[in-house]
Protein backbone atom coordinates (compact mmCIF):
# COMPACT_ATOMS: atom_id res chain seq x y z
CA UNK A 1 0.00 0.00 0.00
CA UNK A 2 0.94 3.92 -0.55
CA UNK A 3 2.93 5.47 2.27
CA UNK A 4 3.75 8.89 3.04
CA UNK A 5 6.86 10.17 4.60
CA UNK A 6 5.47 10.98 7.88
CA UNK A 7 1.67 12.30 8.38
CA UNK A 8 -1.02 11.88 6.69
CA UNK A 9 -3.64 14.48 5.59
CA UNK A 10 -6.94 14.75 6.90
CA UNK A 11 -9.50 12.92 4.62
CA UNK A 12 -6.68 11.24 2.71
CA UNK A 13 -7.51 7.27 2.26
CA UNK A 14 -3.86 5.68 0.97
CA UNK A 15 -5.37 2.38 -0.23
CA UNK A 16 -7.20 4.12 -2.83
CA UNK A 17 -4.32 5.45 -4.69
CA UNK A 18 -4.33 2.86 -7.03
CA UNK A 19 -1.88 5.01 -9.94
CA UNK A 20 1.81 5.28 -10.04
CA UNK A 21 3.40 8.35 -9.05
CA UNK A 22 7.10 8.69 -11.13
CA UNK A 23 9.05 11.55 -10.08
CA UNK A 24 11.94 12.85 -12.65
CA UNK A 25 14.03 14.56 -10.52
CA UNK A 26 17.40 17.25 -11.33
CA UNK A 27 18.91 20.14 -11.49
CA UNK A 28 17.89 23.55 -13.44
CA UNK A 29 17.84 22.97 -16.98
CA UNK A 30 19.12 19.16 -17.05
CA UNK A 31 16.40 18.30 -19.63
CA UNK A 32 13.70 17.26 -17.03
CA UNK A 33 11.06 18.39 -19.26
CA UNK A 34 12.27 17.53 -22.92
CA UNK A 35 12.28 14.15 -21.32
CA UNK A 36 8.57 14.34 -20.15
CA UNK A 37 7.58 15.85 -23.31
CA UNK A 38 9.39 12.25 -24.64
CA UNK A 39 7.53 10.17 -22.09
CA UNK A 40 3.83 11.30 -21.90
CA UNK A 41 3.04 9.94 -26.02
CA UNK A 42 5.02 6.85 -25.05
CA UNK A 43 3.01 5.98 -22.13
CA UNK A 44 -0.14 6.59 -23.73
CA UNK A 45 0.54 4.82 -26.96
CA UNK A 46 0.46 1.68 -24.38
CA UNK A 47 -3.12 2.84 -23.17
CA UNK A 48 -1.81 4.33 -19.93
CA UNK A 49 -3.60 7.75 -19.00
CA UNK A 50 -0.81 10.07 -18.00
CA UNK A 51 -0.74 13.28 -15.62
CA UNK A 52 2.24 15.39 -15.81
CA UNK A 53 2.87 18.14 -13.44
CA UNK A 54 5.89 20.52 -12.50
CA UNK A 55 6.50 22.89 -9.58
CA UNK A 56 4.90 26.43 -9.75
CA UNK A 57 1.81 25.13 -11.75
CA UNK A 58 -0.79 24.98 -8.92
CA UNK A 59 -4.04 26.62 -9.33
CA UNK A 60 -3.95 28.69 -6.35
CA UNK A 61 -0.45 29.16 -6.06
CA UNK A 62 1.51 29.22 -8.99
CA UNK A 63 0.74 32.83 -9.76
CA UNK A 64 1.40 34.27 -6.51
CA UNK A 65 5.26 32.75 -6.60
CA UNK A 66 5.56 33.86 -10.26
CA UNK A 67 4.70 37.53 -9.37
CA UNK A 68 6.68 37.75 -5.90
CA UNK A 69 9.91 36.12 -7.22
CA UNK A 70 9.73 39.07 -10.10
CA UNK A 71 9.83 41.47 -6.94
CA UNK A 72 12.76 39.42 -5.70
CA UNK A 73 11.64 40.36 -2.62
CA UNK A 74 10.84 37.11 -1.12
CA UNK A 75 12.30 35.88 2.09
CA UNK A 76 14.15 32.40 2.20
CA UNK A 77 11.62 31.03 4.62
CA UNK A 78 8.66 32.50 2.62
CA UNK A 79 9.92 31.45 -0.42
CA UNK A 80 10.06 27.64 0.95
CA UNK A 81 6.74 28.04 2.26
CA UNK A 82 5.02 29.43 -0.95
CA UNK A 83 6.66 26.65 -2.86
CA UNK A 84 5.63 24.16 -0.11
CA UNK A 85 1.85 25.79 -0.96
CA UNK A 86 2.06 25.38 -4.14
CA UNK A 87 3.16 21.61 -4.18
CA UNK A 88 0.20 20.78 -1.60
CA UNK A 89 -2.59 21.97 -3.53
CA UNK A 90 -0.65 20.56 -6.68
CA UNK A 91 -0.97 17.33 -4.41
CA UNK A 92 -4.46 17.32 -3.40
CA UNK A 93 -5.73 18.80 -6.72
CA UNK A 94 -3.89 16.75 -9.15
CA UNK A 95 -1.59 14.14 -7.95
CA UNK A 96 -4.13 12.32 -5.78
CA UNK A 97 -7.19 12.67 -7.64
CA UNK A 98 -4.93 10.96 -10.80
CA UNK A 99 -3.64 8.27 -8.66
CA UNK A 100 -7.25 7.68 -7.60
CA UNK A 101 -8.21 7.29 -11.07
CA UNK A 102 -5.43 4.90 -11.98
CA UNK A 103 -3.17 7.41 -13.61
CA UNK A 104 0.26 7.68 -14.86
CA UNK A 105 1.54 10.40 -12.75
CA UNK A 106 4.90 11.82 -14.02
CA UNK A 107 5.83 14.41 -12.29
CA UNK A 108 8.71 17.31 -13.12
CA UNK A 109 10.63 17.71 -10.08
CA UNK A 110 9.10 16.69 -6.43
CA UNK A 111 9.45 17.50 -2.61
CA UNK A 112 13.16 17.05 -2.79
CA UNK A 113 14.58 19.73 -5.19
CA UNK A 114 11.89 22.46 -2.78
CA UNK A 115 13.63 20.41 0.10
CA UNK A 116 17.24 20.83 -1.11
CA UNK A 117 16.79 24.74 -1.97
CA UNK A 118 15.91 25.38 1.05
CA UNK A 119 18.38 23.70 2.91
CA UNK A 120 20.92 25.61 0.79
CA UNK A 121 18.94 28.70 2.30
CA UNK A 122 19.73 28.16 5.60
CA UNK A 123 16.58 26.39 6.56
CA UNK A 124 16.81 23.71 9.67
CA UNK A 125 16.43 20.00 7.85
CA UNK A 126 14.06 19.12 10.58
CA UNK A 127 11.71 21.67 9.46
CA UNK A 128 12.02 21.03 5.84
CA UNK A 129 11.43 17.40 6.39
CA UNK A 130 8.34 18.48 8.49
CA UNK A 131 6.75 20.63 6.35
CA UNK A 132 6.80 17.95 3.18
CA UNK A 133 5.93 14.77 5.99
CA UNK A 134 2.69 14.31 4.33
CA UNK A 135 3.90 13.99 1.06
CA UNK A 136 3.22 10.34 -0.39
CA UNK A 137 6.25 7.87 -1.54
CA UNK A 138 6.97 7.64 -5.38
CA UNK A 139 6.60 4.62 -6.43
CA UNK A 140 10.41 5.69 -8.23
CA UNK A 141 12.31 9.06 -8.07
CA UNK A 142 14.60 9.06 -11.32
CA UNK A 143 17.51 11.41 -10.83
CA UNK A 144 19.34 13.12 -14.19
CA UNK A 145 22.46 13.74 -12.62
CA UNK A 146 24.91 16.21 -14.39
CA UNK A 147 28.07 17.47 -13.11
CA UNK A 148 28.29 21.25 -13.17
CA UNK A 149 30.78 21.63 -15.88
CA UNK A 150 28.61 19.94 -18.16
CA UNK A 151 25.56 21.82 -17.35
CA UNK A 152 26.75 25.21 -17.76
CA UNK A 153 27.04 25.14 -21.22
CA UNK A 154 23.71 23.81 -21.86
CA UNK A 155 22.30 26.55 -19.83
CA UNK A 156 24.52 29.26 -21.47
CA UNK A 157 23.83 27.94 -25.31
CA UNK A 158 19.98 27.73 -24.46
CA UNK A 159 18.12 29.92 -21.79
CA UNK A 160 20.74 31.51 -20.36
CA UNK A 161 21.64 32.20 -16.45
CA UNK A 162 18.41 32.89 -14.45
CA UNK A 163 18.24 35.33 -11.07
CA UNK A 164 16.91 32.35 -8.93
CA UNK A 165 18.75 29.43 -10.70
CA UNK A 166 21.88 31.34 -10.41
CA UNK A 167 21.30 31.63 -6.21
CA UNK A 168 21.42 35.46 -7.16
CA UNK A 169 19.63 36.03 -3.15
CA UNK A 170 21.88 34.40 -1.69
CA UNK A 171 25.30 35.35 -3.81
CA UNK A 172 24.56 38.46 -4.59
CA UNK A 173 27.82 40.09 -4.70
CA UNK A 174 28.90 37.69 -7.44
CA UNK A 175 28.38 37.47 -11.23
CA UNK A 176 25.68 35.56 -12.47
CA UNK A 177 28.31 32.78 -13.96
CA UNK A 178 29.94 32.24 -10.71
CA UNK A 179 26.70 32.73 -8.40
CA UNK A 180 25.58 29.96 -11.03
CA UNK A 181 28.14 28.02 -10.56
CA UNK A 182 28.75 28.11 -7.08
CA UNK A 183 25.44 27.68 -6.55
CA UNK A 184 24.70 24.60 -8.76
CA UNK A 185 28.01 23.28 -7.26
CA UNK A 186 26.63 23.65 -3.65
CA UNK A 187 22.70 21.97 -4.80
CA UNK A 188 24.39 19.17 -6.80
CA UNK A 189 25.79 18.22 -3.52
CA UNK A 190 22.86 18.50 -1.86
CA UNK A 191 20.69 16.20 -4.47
CA UNK A 192 23.69 13.60 -4.02
CA UNK A 193 22.96 13.50 -0.19
CA UNK A 194 19.03 13.50 -0.57
CA UNK A 195 19.77 10.56 -3.22
CA UNK A 196 21.06 8.49 -1.01
CA UNK A 197 18.55 9.15 1.82
CA UNK A 198 15.29 9.01 -0.30
CA UNK A 199 16.99 6.23 -2.81
CA UNK A 200 16.89 8.07 -5.93
CA UNK A 201 17.33 6.00 -8.92
CA UNK A 202 20.35 7.60 -10.81
CA UNK A 203 20.77 8.32 -14.73
CA UNK A 204 23.46 10.31 -16.51
CA UNK A 205 22.24 13.16 -17.76
CA UNK A 206 25.32 13.93 -20.00
CA UNK A 207 24.52 12.40 -22.70
CA UNK A 208 21.77 13.07 -25.46
CA UNK A 209 18.46 12.97 -24.84
CA UNK A 210 17.50 9.67 -27.22
CA UNK A 211 20.29 7.79 -24.19
CA UNK A 212 18.76 9.42 -21.70
CA UNK A 213 14.98 8.76 -22.54
CA UNK A 214 15.64 4.98 -23.54
CA UNK A 215 17.37 4.34 -19.89
CA UNK A 216 14.34 6.38 -18.52
CA UNK A 217 11.99 4.25 -20.61
CA UNK A 218 13.47 1.17 -19.16
CA UNK A 219 13.31 2.42 -15.90
CA UNK A 220 9.78 2.82 -16.04
CA UNK A 221 8.47 -0.15 -17.99
CA UNK A 222 9.97 -1.60 -15.16
CA UNK A 223 8.15 -0.10 -12.28
CA UNK A 224 5.08 -0.13 -14.12
CA UNK A 225 5.34 -4.10 -14.86
CA UNK A 226 5.95 -4.12 -10.87
CA UNK A 227 9.29 -5.47 -11.18
CA UNK A 228 12.04 -5.00 -8.15
CA UNK A 229 14.00 -2.52 -8.48
CA UNK A 230 17.53 -2.73 -9.80
CA UNK A 231 19.44 0.64 -9.58
CA UNK A 232 20.57 1.66 -13.31
CA UNK A 233 23.96 3.83 -11.64
CA UNK A 234 24.49 4.99 -8.13
CA UNK A 235 25.72 7.79 -7.06
CA UNK A 236 28.89 6.46 -5.92
CA UNK A 237 29.76 4.66 -8.97
CA UNK A 238 29.88 7.29 -11.24
CA UNK A 239 33.05 9.28 -12.28
CA UNK A 240 33.57 12.45 -10.64
CA UNK A 241 32.50 15.13 -13.49
CA UNK A 242 36.07 15.96 -15.56
CA UNK A 243 37.51 19.35 -15.71
CA UNK A 244 35.81 21.39 -18.63
CA UNK A 245 38.98 21.87 -21.11
CA UNK A 246 38.03 23.97 -24.23
CA UNK A 247 37.19 21.07 -26.14
CA UNK A 248 34.73 19.48 -23.78
CA UNK A 249 32.63 22.68 -23.40
CA UNK A 250 32.42 22.59 -27.53
CA UNK A 251 31.35 19.26 -27.98
CA UNK A 252 28.85 19.51 -24.78
CA UNK A 253 27.36 22.88 -26.05
CA UNK A 254 26.46 20.81 -29.37
CA UNK A 255 24.36 18.26 -27.78
CA UNK A 256 23.11 20.96 -24.99
CA UNK A 257 21.70 22.60 -28.13
CA UNK A 258 19.50 20.26 -29.26
CA UNK A 259 18.45 18.80 -25.95
CA UNK A 260 17.67 22.12 -24.40
CA UNK A 261 17.37 24.86 -26.87
CA UNK A 262 13.99 24.61 -27.53
CA UNK A 263 11.68 26.77 -25.56
CA UNK A 264 10.39 25.04 -22.87
CA UNK A 265 6.49 25.14 -23.55
CA UNK A 266 4.72 23.25 -26.07
CA UNK A 267 7.03 21.29 -28.11
CA UNK A 268 6.56 18.42 -29.86
CA UNK A 269 8.07 15.23 -29.44
CA UNK A 270 8.97 14.10 -32.51
CA UNK A 271 10.63 17.57 -33.38
CA UNK A 272 12.57 17.14 -30.11
CA UNK A 273 13.73 14.07 -31.03
CA UNK A 274 14.95 14.68 -34.46
CA UNK A 275 16.32 17.66 -32.98
CA UNK A 276 18.25 15.40 -30.65
CA UNK A 277 19.42 12.71 -33.39
CA UNK A 278 20.77 15.69 -35.43
CA UNK A 279 22.95 16.44 -32.84
CA UNK A 280 23.99 13.22 -32.72
CA UNK A 281 25.10 12.71 -36.15
CA UNK A 282 26.07 16.14 -36.13
CA UNK A 283 28.79 15.09 -33.48
CA UNK B 1 17.32 29.13 10.72
CA UNK B 2 16.17 30.33 14.44
CA UNK B 3 13.94 28.41 16.17
CA UNK B 4 11.26 29.67 18.85
CA UNK B 5 13.15 30.47 21.99
CA UNK B 6 16.36 31.05 20.64
CA UNK B 7 15.97 34.65 19.77
CA UNK B 8 17.60 37.99 21.16
CA UNK B 9 16.64 40.82 20.43
CA UNK B 10 16.42 44.64 22.28
CA UNK B 11 12.96 45.06 20.80
CA UNK B 12 9.39 43.87 22.61
CA UNK B 13 7.07 41.50 20.71
CA UNK B 14 3.10 41.21 22.25
CA UNK B 15 0.31 39.43 21.06
CA UNK B 16 -3.02 39.40 21.70
CA UNK B 17 -4.91 35.86 21.12
CA UNK B 18 -7.88 35.06 21.65
CA UNK B 19 -12.08 33.84 19.39
CA UNK B 20 -13.77 35.64 17.08
CA UNK B 21 -15.71 38.06 19.32
CA UNK B 22 -13.15 38.05 22.20
CA UNK B 23 -12.56 41.70 22.25
CA UNK B 24 -8.78 41.31 21.76
CA UNK B 25 -8.37 44.21 18.71
CA UNK B 26 -9.91 46.17 20.87
CA UNK B 27 -7.80 46.13 23.80
CA UNK B 28 -4.54 45.94 21.65
CA UNK B 29 -5.59 49.29 20.07
CA UNK B 30 -6.17 50.85 23.75
CA UNK B 31 -2.84 49.38 24.06
CA UNK B 32 -1.01 50.78 20.92
CA UNK B 33 -2.49 54.56 21.38
CA UNK B 34 -0.65 54.22 25.58
CA UNK B 35 2.48 53.00 24.14
CA UNK B 36 2.38 55.71 21.11
CA UNK B 37 1.85 58.55 24.08
CA UNK B 38 4.43 56.91 26.33
CA UNK B 39 6.84 57.53 23.88
CA UNK B 40 7.90 53.87 22.72
CA UNK B 41 8.78 53.26 19.07
CA UNK B 42 5.27 51.00 18.45
CA UNK B 43 4.28 49.10 15.34
CA UNK B 44 1.66 46.86 14.64
CA UNK B 45 1.27 43.47 12.80
CA UNK B 46 -2.02 41.90 11.88
CA UNK B 47 -2.68 38.26 11.12
CA UNK B 48 -3.36 37.28 7.36
CA UNK B 49 -2.20 40.66 5.60
CA UNK B 50 1.04 40.31 3.91
CA UNK B 51 0.85 41.93 0.30
CA UNK B 52 2.41 39.43 -1.26
CA UNK B 53 0.52 36.73 -0.32
CA UNK B 54 -2.62 38.68 -0.11
CA UNK B 55 -4.01 37.83 -4.06
CA UNK B 56 -3.18 33.55 -4.10
CA UNK B 57 -5.38 33.73 -0.15
CA UNK B 58 -7.99 35.64 -1.64
CA UNK B 59 -8.32 33.37 -5.00
CA UNK B 60 -8.38 30.37 -2.65
CA UNK B 61 -10.71 32.03 -0.07
CA UNK B 62 -13.35 33.15 -3.07
CA UNK B 63 -13.62 29.87 -5.11
CA UNK B 64 -13.36 27.38 -1.71
CA UNK B 65 -10.25 25.44 -2.78
CA UNK B 66 -8.55 25.49 0.48
CA UNK B 67 -8.05 22.46 1.98
CA UNK B 68 -6.56 22.37 5.66
CA UNK B 69 -3.15 21.63 4.59
CA UNK B 70 -3.32 24.46 2.25
CA UNK B 71 -5.25 26.57 4.44
CA UNK B 72 -2.18 25.93 7.04
CA UNK B 73 0.23 26.44 4.50
CA UNK B 74 -0.66 29.88 2.88
CA UNK B 75 -1.05 31.45 6.09
CA UNK B 76 2.14 30.27 7.25
CA UNK B 77 3.48 32.05 4.28
CA UNK B 78 1.46 34.93 4.75
CA UNK B 79 3.13 35.04 8.85
CA UNK B 80 6.60 34.29 7.39
CA UNK B 81 7.14 37.27 5.07
CA UNK B 82 5.61 39.61 8.01
CA UNK B 83 8.37 37.83 10.05
CA UNK B 84 10.93 38.01 7.69
CA UNK B 85 10.35 41.68 6.43
CA UNK B 86 8.74 42.92 9.75
CA UNK B 87 8.78 41.66 12.70
CA UNK B 88 12.46 40.53 12.59
CA UNK B 89 13.89 43.78 12.15
CA UNK B 90 11.74 45.86 14.14
CA UNK B 91 12.69 43.85 16.64
CA UNK B 92 16.66 44.07 16.03
CA UNK B 93 15.81 47.64 15.95
CA UNK B 94 14.46 47.76 19.42
CA UNK B 95 10.70 48.68 18.53
CA UNK B 96 7.51 47.24 20.41
CA UNK B 97 5.82 45.55 17.92
CA UNK B 98 2.28 43.96 18.29
CA UNK B 99 0.54 41.63 16.74
CA UNK B 100 -3.29 41.31 16.57
CA UNK B 101 -3.22 37.08 16.50
CA UNK B 102 0.03 35.09 16.28
CA UNK B 103 1.18 31.42 15.70
CA UNK B 104 -1.36 30.64 18.49
CA UNK B 105 -4.34 31.22 15.99
CA UNK B 106 -2.51 28.97 13.34
CA UNK B 107 -2.03 25.95 16.39
CA UNK B 108 -5.77 26.33 17.44
CA UNK B 109 -7.25 26.97 13.93
CA UNK B 110 -5.65 24.50 11.97
CA UNK B 111 -5.45 21.32 14.32
CA UNK B 112 -8.84 21.91 14.28
CA UNK B 113 -9.50 21.76 10.79
CA UNK B 114 -7.32 18.49 11.14
CA UNK B 115 -3.64 19.15 10.99
CA UNK B 116 -1.44 17.04 13.20
CA UNK B 117 -0.64 19.81 16.31
CA UNK B 118 3.09 18.52 16.17
CA UNK B 119 3.11 19.13 12.52
CA UNK B 120 1.87 22.85 12.56
CA UNK B 121 4.04 23.83 15.49
CA UNK B 122 7.14 22.63 13.83
CA UNK B 123 5.78 24.41 11.14
CA UNK B 124 5.94 27.84 12.86
CA UNK B 125 9.04 26.93 14.89
CA UNK B 126 10.90 30.18 12.80
CA UNK B 127 8.63 32.18 14.77
CA UNK B 128 9.55 34.75 17.85
CA UNK B 129 8.59 33.77 21.31
CA UNK B 130 6.70 36.46 22.31
CA UNK B 131 7.85 38.93 25.14
CA UNK B 132 4.15 38.27 26.22
CA UNK B 133 0.84 36.86 24.72
CA UNK B 134 -2.38 38.06 25.87
CA UNK B 135 -5.52 35.15 25.64
CA UNK B 136 -8.83 36.77 25.93
CA UNK B 137 -10.73 34.23 27.44
CA UNK B 138 -13.98 34.39 26.81
CA UNK B 139 -17.47 31.93 27.26
CA UNK B 140 -18.54 30.65 23.86
CA UNK B 141 -21.95 32.03 23.86
CA UNK B 142 -20.53 35.96 24.76
CA UNK B 143 -18.48 35.62 21.72
CA UNK B 144 -21.13 34.19 19.59
CA UNK B 145 -23.08 36.86 21.05
CA UNK B 146 -21.10 40.07 20.10
CA UNK B 147 -20.25 38.77 16.66
CA UNK B 148 -23.84 38.16 15.05
CA UNK B 149 -24.86 41.31 16.59
CA UNK B 150 -22.28 43.40 15.13
CA UNK B 151 -21.90 41.59 11.58
CA UNK B 152 -24.69 40.41 8.92
CA UNK B 153 -22.91 37.14 8.91
CA UNK B 154 -19.82 35.02 8.82
CA UNK B 155 -17.73 33.93 6.16
CA UNK B 156 -17.19 30.50 4.89
CA UNK B 157 -13.77 30.06 6.37
CA UNK B 158 -14.33 32.00 9.36
CA UNK B 159 -17.74 29.72 10.57
CA UNK B 160 -15.76 26.53 9.53
CA UNK B 161 -18.15 25.69 6.64
CA UNK B 162 -15.19 23.68 5.27
CA UNK B 163 -15.22 20.92 7.53
CA UNK B 164 -19.19 20.06 7.28
CA UNK B 165 -20.14 20.51 10.87
CA UNK B 166 -23.46 22.23 10.27
CA UNK B 167 -25.41 23.19 6.54
CA UNK B 168 -26.08 26.27 9.11
CA UNK B 169 -23.52 28.73 8.98
CA UNK B 170 -24.54 30.13 12.08
CA UNK B 171 -24.54 26.82 13.97
CA UNK B 172 -21.24 25.61 12.10
CA UNK B 173 -19.65 28.76 13.61
CA UNK B 174 -20.52 28.35 17.00
CA UNK B 175 -19.37 24.54 16.85
CA UNK B 176 -16.21 25.67 14.90
CA UNK B 177 -15.47 28.34 17.38
CA UNK B 178 -16.11 26.01 20.65
CA UNK B 179 -13.30 23.95 19.32
CA UNK B 180 -11.26 26.71 19.07
CA UNK B 181 -11.85 27.84 22.43
CA UNK B 182 -10.69 24.25 23.64
CA UNK B 183 -7.31 24.62 21.75
CA UNK B 184 -6.70 27.90 23.30
CA UNK B 185 -7.56 26.12 26.56
CA UNK B 186 -4.60 23.58 26.27
CA UNK B 187 -2.26 26.53 24.81
CA UNK B 188 -2.50 28.21 28.08
CA UNK B 189 -0.08 25.96 29.96
CA UNK B 190 1.90 25.39 27.19
CA UNK B 191 2.61 28.56 26.01
CA UNK B 192 2.54 30.47 29.27
CA UNK B 193 -0.52 32.69 27.53
CA UNK B 194 -1.30 35.27 29.80
CA UNK B 195 -5.01 34.71 30.18
CA UNK B 196 -7.36 38.02 30.64
CA UNK B 197 -10.99 37.47 31.64
CA UNK B 198 -12.71 39.53 28.65
CA UNK B 199 -15.76 39.55 30.34
CA UNK B 200 -14.88 41.94 32.55
CA UNK B 201 -15.21 45.88 31.54
CA UNK B 202 -12.99 47.07 28.89
CA UNK B 203 -11.25 49.83 30.89
CA UNK B 204 -10.57 47.09 33.60
CA UNK B 205 -8.80 44.62 31.17
CA UNK B 206 -6.58 47.24 29.33
CA UNK B 207 -5.25 48.56 33.06
CA UNK B 208 -4.41 45.06 33.63
CA UNK B 209 -2.77 44.66 30.02
CA UNK B 210 -0.67 48.00 31.03
CA UNK B 211 0.59 46.66 34.32
CA UNK B 212 2.43 43.28 32.89
CA UNK B 213 3.65 45.53 29.40
CA UNK B 214 4.74 47.86 31.91
CA UNK B 215 6.39 45.65 33.88
CA UNK B 216 8.45 43.68 31.06
CA UNK B 217 9.32 47.05 29.19
CA UNK B 218 10.87 48.24 32.48
CA UNK B 219 13.17 45.23 32.41
CA UNK B 220 14.42 45.77 29.28
CA UNK B 221 16.61 48.59 27.37
CA UNK B 222 15.50 52.06 27.22
CA UNK B 223 13.37 51.79 24.09
CA UNK B 224 11.35 55.16 23.80
CA UNK B 225 11.89 57.43 20.99
CA UNK B 226 11.29 60.67 20.99
CA UNK B 227 7.77 61.86 20.55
Amino acid sequence: MRETYGSVLPGMNLAELTGKLIVIEGTDGVGRSTQIRLLRPWLEQQGRAVLDTAIKRSELAGRGIQQAQEGHTLGRITLSLFYATDFTDRLEHEIIPALRAGFVVLTDRYIYSLMARAILRGADSVWVRNAYSFALKPDAIFYLRIGVDDLIPRVVFSRGFDYWESGMDIHPSEDMYDSFRKYQTELLAEFDNLAEEYGFEVIDATPDVRTVFERLRAGIARVLSGEPREPLFSVSALPEAPEAGGQKVVEMAATARSADAAPEEAQPAAEVLAKATEGDSAR
Amino acid sequence: MKRYGEHRFPGKLFVVEGIDGSGKSTQLMLLHQWLQAEGYGVVFSEWNSSPLVRETTKRGKKKQMLTPATFSLIHATDFADRMEHNILPLLKAGAVVLCDRYIYTAFARDVVRGMEPQWVRELYSFAVKPTGAFYFRVPLEVAMKRILDGRSGVKYYEAGMDLGLSEDPEESFSIFQGRILDEYEKMVPEYDLIAVDATLAIEEQQAQMRQIVKAKLAQAKRLRVAP
